[in-house]
């Protein structure tokens, strides 16, 4: 009897010597390390290192480092800061839960019509992605204009209003951007998700006796909750850190931490500040997305 | 427990009728198979009578409630699906309270009926397992008990094997037959398996293209198939052309075929002259060295043109008259070689007509 050796495999347990040559497919990773390196994980320690200076009034910055900077963000006499943290989580979560509330039956809908307009109806969503995001801000402006916006100016030739409703710079018309400008990144994870769901559980539901609404909320949602989680996610985060559309639909009326740094930094050139505020708002953000991962993650079981 | 009956049925997608007339009497205690390739129309019937699909046509009464224009949730129905449908973000014991808790059950009754059903279907100690902590076995009888924990009118199964392993099918047969006279549900089972249906069925119902062709029980339907689809989907068959010659005085006919004359037992009436095929089952002919030239039975003389053994059969292809040639499943220990001239031998009894 001759052992036969199985030559594939020896070679590849012993290895070939060559760490590089074992592992090659790592090396189709380079050009996004290289990217993520030198344009957000350098510029991010930088702007660490930024936050840590001490405020000059003639200069960017004064020598030396010092926490001068978090301890004005946290302590500031009336809360300013902290209140627009506040107030851009509460704006982030808002736009988030209209979007999901919006986007939901849009998706539910995408996934199970047999439609033949399907794929029109999958552009439909994705049309707003096609045009810019300062391009639909405008558009948006062009509607909603205070004093001579199309709807102001209507409902005031036809004599319905006296004089104008203010529908923007203020928190409805950054709303309805973001909103508008968001929705599809809610849309399509939860269309993936709910198009995973075999539409015999739906079925089987109904057999056992459930009505349409029971289904929805016992079966359909249930089970879609990773498309609901990377959704709201996506447009929590996205949220938090736009700057254009409030800027745009909003201006200096709706102060969030976007345009609160952006102040800062271009301005006040109140670097070490802008800084430490823009550290604070990617801790908390992350910090926030972290705590709901792990709350939502618990009615997830068994999927996946 | 529950009759139930089909009148009429027509179910159209667009121009194609996927169900086409269906009538059919289902009685209580009953399990209806039924059979037939893919696209026959089964699965749409079956879905008709689970409210999934509105029919175009026709009526479907549970005992004496016409149930068309009642919602699934409302006909209190078990189902089982092919890929099993059971809920992945619950339990076992979650899955099977789902359709308990739609109907208002106390958690004390619900707590009982459940260890009950898990009984029934062997899973006891498995309640808070995930299904995709189970084997597809596992599931297949979860997926059964959930069915059945409702109490349900009547029991729908679609395929419910389908994706076993042929081992497992096998004793998934005989355990949902047990398991459905035990319980002694009425039942309609959707399959295109013949074996399975077979096994299970107390009548099964073939269907082809939307139509029923035969309603029987699985000896009918195998010995006595009314279409050639029939005999041709359920076994293997020797069809032989052939036209009335006369009736043969005992009941029976004698036949014109290329093989000579053969007699036939066959009750229903046929005039001289009509045609019609013959139909023998490959194990219903015996090979004889000699002809037995008995009345009983038909004799075709023929040479052995290829042999093949399949451990439990000894299959020939005999060349007879005409470039006829027949399949022969004989006993594994015949032993003719090839080019043996030898006689096939088939009872009168056994020679069945199908009417073209």
């Amino acid at each position: 009897m001759t052992t036969i050796t199985p030559i594939v495999d020896d070679a590849r347990e012993k290895g070939t010597g060559s760490w590089l040559r074992d592992n090659r497919t790592l090396l189709l990773l380079l050009p996004t390390l290289g990217l993520f390196l030198a344009f957000l994980l350098i510029p991010y320690l930088n702007m660490i290192v930024m936050s840590f200076r001490n405020p000059s009034t003639s200069q960017v910055f004064a020598p030396g480092f010092s926490a001068v900077n978090y301890i004005e963000a946290f302590f500031d006499e009336d809360l300013y800061y902290l209140q627009i943290l506040w107030d851009t989580m509460i704006f982030g979560a808002g736009t988030t839960f209209l979007c999901l509330i919006i986007g939901y039956p849009v998706a539910y809908h995408l996934a199970r019509t047999k439609s033949r307009y399907q794929s029109l109806l999958y552009a439909f969503v994705l049309s707003p992605l096609l045009v810019g995001v300062v391009v639909r801000c405008y558009g948006w402006i062009i509607i909603l204009a205070n004093q001579d916006g199309l709807i102001n100016m209507t409902l005031r030739k036809y004599g319905v209003i006296e004089t104008f409703i203010p529908l923007m710079y203020n928190t409805f018309g950054v709303g309805l951007g973001l909103v508008h400008i968001f929705l599809p990144f809610m849309i399509l994870p939860l269309l993936g998700a709910i198009q995973s769901i075999d539409p015999a559980l739906e079925e089987a539901a109904q057999s056992l006796g459930a009505s349409r609404t029971k289904t929805m909320t016992r079966v359909v949602f249930p089970l879609s909750l990773p498309g609901v989680q990377a959704g709201t996610v996506l447009v929590f985060v996205l949220t938090i850190s736009s700057y254009v559309i409030p800027i745009l639909l909003g201006g200096l009326n709706v102060m969030i931490m976007s345009t609160l740094v952006v102040q800062q930094l271009i301005d006040a050139m109140l670097w070490p500040f802008g800084a430490a505020l823009a550290f604070i708002l990617s801790v908390t953000g992350a910090a926030a997305v972290y705590f709901y991962l792990k709350f939502t993650s618990r009615f997830m079981k068994g999927i996946a | 427990m529950t009759k139930l009956s089909i009148n009429g049925l027509v179910k159209r997608f667009g121009d194609v009728a996927a169900v086409d007339s269906i009538d059919l009497e289902i009685n209580d205690h009953e399990l209806i198979s039924l059979l037939g390739p893919s696209g026959c129309g089964k699965t749409t019937t079956l879905r008709c009578i689970a409210g999934f699909e509105t029919p175009t046509a026709g009526n479907i009464l549970f005992d004496t409630t016409d149930v068309v224009r009642l919602d699934p949730e409302k006909r209190n129905i078990g189902m089982v699906f092919q890929n099993y449908a059971l809920f992945p973000h619950m339990t076992v014991h979650e899955n099977l309270a789902f359709g308990l808790e739609m109907r208002g059950v106390t958690k004390t009754e619900m707590d009982g009926s459940i260890g009950k059903v898990l009984d029934t279907v062997q899973l006891t100690g498995l309640n808070d397992r995930y299904p995709n902590q189970l084997s597809g076995g596992q599931q297949q009888r979860v997926a059964l008990a959930r069915a059945l924990v409702i109490e349900p009118s009547i029991l729908l199964l679609d395929e419910p094997l389908a994706n076993l392993d042929a081992k497992l099918r096998e004793e998934m047969r005989f355990f949902i037959r047990h398991l459905q006279k035990r319980v002694g549900i009425t039942t309609v089972y959707v399959t295109h398996d013949q074996a399975e249906a077979m096994v299970i069925s107390d009548r099964i119902v073939v269907m082809f293209d939307g139509r029923i062709h035969q309603i029987g029980g699985p000896r009918d339907i195998y010995s006595r198939p009314v279409s050639r689809e029939v005999a041709d989907f359920i076994g293997l068959s020797n069809f032989i052309a052939a036209h009335v010659a006369s009736g043969d005085g005992n009941g029976g006919y004698v036949l014109d075929s290329p093989l000579g004359q053969l007699r036939c037992a066959y009750a229903e009436s046929l005039d001289d002259g009509q045609a019609v095929t013959i139909m023998v089952r490959p194990e219903a002919i015996r090979l004889e060295p000699a002809n037995p030239a008995a009345s009983s039975s038909n004799s075709v003389p023929g040479k052995v043109l290829e042999r093949f053994f399949l451990g439990n059969i000894q299959g020939y292809k005999i060349s007879c008259e005409n470039d006829t040639v027949l399949q022969v499943q004989a006993e594994p220990w015949t032993d003719f070689a090839v080019g043996d001239p030898l006689w096939c031998v088939f009872d009168v009894e056994k020679t069945w007509i199908i009417r073209d």
